[in-house]
C-alpha cells in the first residue's frame, strides 16, 4: 500500500529536480517613455514607428547587459541614457523647455541592494543626468544635489558640461511657444506626450533590483519646479526586499502620494501581488486624488507590471522567459 | 553636555514654539497654522538650525530647506536651497497654497517668493558668529559637539487640531560644511515630512540621506496604516531597525489621529517638546 505512494513521490521529485537545476534566475527589464494624452492627429504611423524604435533600442540596450550577467543598475542606467540621448523623449537632449526656454533636468537612480540612491534636480548643462545621479550615489555621501551645486559636483567628477543649446530641439521650442500662448502648463498640452518622462526598472541574475528615472519636467514650467522623478519614494524607488518602480505623470500628485514607495509597501506589508499593488495605487489612490500617469515596476520574482490611468504610456518589457513587447496604448498596441 | 546657560536658551526657544503652536490650536485654529507658527518661531530663534542661525555650507552661506504637509487632502509644499527667504516654512506653505507645484528649488523658488511679495533678505541675515565658528571648526577637522544642533539640528512640528486634521512641517539649514546644492530629507515629502488624516503626521531630524533612502516619514505612516502597528511601534521600528540597519541615526516626532504623541531618537539627545489638551506639557533634551 505504501510502496506505490513512495514511488509516485520519487517520480515527482525526479521531475522537479532537473527543472530546478536548469532554470536560471529570472531576468527582467521594463522601460517607459512617458504617459499622457495622445494627440492622434500628430501620431502619424511614421512617428509611432520612430517612438517604437527608440523604445526598442533602450529596452535591448538594458537587456543585453542583464543577459551577459551585468547588474540591474547598469541595465537601467544604459536604458535611460539611451532615451536621454534620443531627442523624441522628454529627458536629456530633446527635453521640454521651461518658461525661460531652457531645459532643466531631473534624474534619480536607486539600487535595491543597500538600498542606496542618487539624484539631481534643476541641472541645465549635464548631457546625461542619470549618469550624474549615479555619481551622486557612488561618489558622494549625499542623495540629492540640485542646480549649480549639482553641476559643481559634475565638474569635480570630471564630467564635461554642455551648453544649454545642446538640449533644445525645434519641436520643443515650438511646443513652448504654443504653451506660452495658451498658458498651458498641464499634462493635456497641445503636444503629444508633453510630460514624457523616461524610466527603467530591472532585476538581474544576482537578484538585485534597480530603478532609474529622468525628465525635463513640464513644458513652460516655472524655473526651479521639481517633480517626482528625482524624489526617492515618489517617482523612483527600489528595494531588493520588495520591488523597483519608476513613474511618469503629474509629478505633484506622485509626490504627495509617495507613489513608488507606496507600491512597494503594499507589496511587502499587505502582501498584494505586484499587479494588484500597482493597480491599487494608480487606479484607486492616484485617480481618486485627481492625478494622472503610470508606472512600470518589477518584483523579486521578475514579474513586470506596467499600468497607467492616462490614455497611453510608451513602454516596453523584456524578460528571460521570452517576453519582449513594446506598447503605447491600453490594448498593448 | 550643554552648559546650563545654553540649555536654558534651548528650553526657552522650544517652549516659545510649543506654546505658540498650542495657543492656535486652543482657540480653534488649524493644525496647519499651528505647525507653521511653531516652526516659524524656531526659524527666527538663532539657537536652532533653521532660518536665522542656520548651519553654513562649505562656502559660508546659509542654504535652507523646508516642507509643510496638510493631512486633509495630502496637500504639500516645499522649498530647497533657498538663500534669501527669512522664513522658508512660509514660502513652503505658499508653494502649497498658491502654486500648482509641490517642490521649488534654488533661484526659481526665490523668483516665486518675489512674485508672492516676500521681501528677500541678504544671506548674511542668517549667519551667526556661532555658526561661523562651527564651520571653521569643521573645516579644520575638529569635531563639533553632537549636542549643539549643528550637523543635524533640523526643526519641525506635528499637530492634530479640533477638527481632527493632521499637519507636519520641517525646516533646516542642513549639515554644517555641506556641499552647496545638497538637499536632505526635510523638504522631501515622505522622507522628512508627511501627514495623512486618519493615520499620522511625522517630522524627522537626523542624517538626511538615510531618511531619504528609508522614505522614513511615510514608512511610519505605512506601518500604522497597512500593518496596524501602534504609532510608537512604527516610530521605533523606523528608527531602531530600518534606519539603524542602514547606519543612519536621528529622531522622529509624530502625532496620531487619536492625539497620541510619540518622540523617539537614536542619537544622544533630541531637543523636543510636547503639549496636549490632556494637560501634558513637557520640554526635554536627553
Amino acid at each position: 500500500m505504501s510502496r506505490p505512494k513512495l514511488l509516485a513521490l520519487l517520480c515527482l521529485a525526479m521531475a522537479v529536480a532537473p527543472a530546478l537545476a536548469i532554470e536560471p534566475r529570472p531576468l527582467a527589464i521594463a522601460i517607459h517613455g512617458g504617459a499622457g494624452v495622445i494627440d492622434a492627429a500628430k501620431m502619424t504611423p511614421q512617428r509611432a514607428a520612430s517612438y517604437r524604435a527608440g523604445l526598442a533600442a533602450a529596452l535591448d540596450a538594458g537587456y543585453a547587459i542583464l543577459e551577459r550577467g551585468g547588474s540591474s543598475l547598469d541595465a537601467v542606467t544604459a536604458a535611460v541614457r539611451t532615451m536621454e540621448d534620443d531627442p523624441q523623449f522628454n529627458a536629456g537632449r530633446g527635453a521640454v523647455l521651461n518658461h525661460e526656454g531652457d531645459a532643466e533636468l531631473d534624474a534619480a537612480i536607486m539600487d535595491g541592494h543597500g538600498p542606496r540612491a542618487g539624484a539631481v534636480a534643476g541641472v541645465r548643462h549635464v548631457r546625461n543626468p542619470v549618469e550624474l545621479a549615479r555619481l551622486v550615489m557612488e561618489k558622494s555621501p549625499h542623495v540629492l544635489l540640485v542646480a549649480e551645486g549639482a553641476e559643481e559636483f559634475a565638474l569635480e567628477q570630471g564630467m564635461v558640461l554642455v551648453p544649454r543649446g545642446y538640449f533644445r530641439t525645434e519641436a520643443r521650442a515650438r511646443e513652448l511657444d504654443e504653451a506660452r500662448q495658451t498658458q498651458a502648463l498641464q499634462l493635456k498640452a497641445a503636444a503629444p506626450w508633453a510630460t514624457g518622462t523616461v524610466g527603467a526598472v530591472a532585476l538581474d541574475r544576482a537578484g538585485h533590483l534597480a530603478a532609474a528615472t529622468s525628465t525635463g519636467g513640464l513644458t513652460n514650467k516655472q524655473r526651479g519646479r521639481v517633480g517626482d522623478s528625482p524624489l526617492v519614494g515618489a517617482g523612483t524607488y527600489a528595494d531588493d526586499a520588495s520591488c523597483a518602480v519608476s513613474g511618469t505623470g503629474q509629478g505633484e500628485f506622485f509626490i504627495r502620494q509617495v507613489v513608488a514607495y507606496d507600491i512597494c509597501a503594499l507589496l511587502q506589508y499587505r502582501h498584494l501581488t505586484l499587479a494588484q499593488a500597482v493597480r491599487e495605487v494608480i487606479h484607486e489612490k492616484l485617480r481618486r486624488s485627481g492625478g494622472e500617469g503610470g508606472v512600470i515596476a518589477v518584483d523579486r520574482s521578475g514579474n513586470i507590471a506596467m499600468d497607467f490611468n492616462s490614455v497611453g504610456m510608451f513602454r516596453g518589457a523584456r524578460d528571460s522567459r521570452g517576453r519582449r513587447d513594446i506598447a503605447m496604448y491600453r490594448d498593448a498596441q | 553636555m550643554l552648559s546650563e546657560q545654553r540649555e536654558q536658551r534651548y528650553r526657552a526657544g522650544l517652549e516659545a514654539a510649543l506654546d505658540g503652536g498650542f495657543a492656535l490650536l486652543e482657540r480653534g485654529g488649524s493644525s496647519l497654522d499651528a505647525v507653521s507658527a511653531a516652526v516659524r518661531i524656531l526659524e527666527d530663534d538663532p539657537s536652532f538650525n533653521a532660518g536665522h542661525g542656520a548651519a553654513l555650507t562649505r562656502d559660508g552661506a546659509a542654504e535652507l530647506d523646508a516642507a509643510i504637509m496638510d493631512g486633509r487632502q495630502l496637500r504639500a509644499g516645499a522649498v530647497a536651497s533657498v538663500r534669501h527667504v527669512r522664513n522658508p516654512i512660509e514660502l513652503a506653505r505658499r508653494v502649497m497654497e498658491k502654486s500648482r507645484h509641490v517642490l521649488l528649488v534654488g533661484a526659481g523658488a526665490e523668483e516665486f517668493a518675489l512674485e508672492e511679495n516676500f521681501a528677500l533678505v541678504p544671506n548674511h541675515y542668517f549667519r551667526t558668529v556661532e555658526r561661523q565658528e562651527q564651520l571653521e571648526c569643521e573645516q579644520r577637522g575638529q569635531r563639533v559637539s553632537d549636542l549643539v544642533p549643528s550637523a543635524q539640528g533640523t526643526v519641525g512640528a506635528v499637530a492634530l487640531d479640533g477638527d481632527g486634521n493632521l499637519a507636519a512641517a520641517t525646516s533646516t539649514g542642513g549639515m554644517t560644511n555641506k556641499r552647496p546644492g545638497r538637499v536632505g530629507d526635510s523638504p522631501i515629502i515622505g522622507a522628512g515630512t508627511y501627514a495623512k488624516n486618519g493615520v499620522c503626521a511625522v517630522s524627522a531630524t537626523g542624517h538626511g540621506e538615510y531618511f531619504i533612502r528609508a522614505v522614513a516619514a511615510h514608512h511610519v505612516c505605512a506601518a500604522v496604516e497597512y500593518r496596524a502597528l501602534s504609532l510608537q511601534q512604527a516610530v521605533r521600528e523606523t528608527l531602531h531597525e530600518i534606519l539603524a540597519a542602514l547606519g543612519g541615526d536621528g529622531g522622529l516626532i509624530a502625532v496620531g489621529t487619536d492625539g497620541q504623541i510619540v518622540m523617539d531618537f537614536s542619537t544622544e539627545g533630541m531637543f523636543r517638546g510636547a503639549r496636549d489638551s490632556g494637560g501634558r506639557r513637557e520640554i526635554a533634551i536627553y
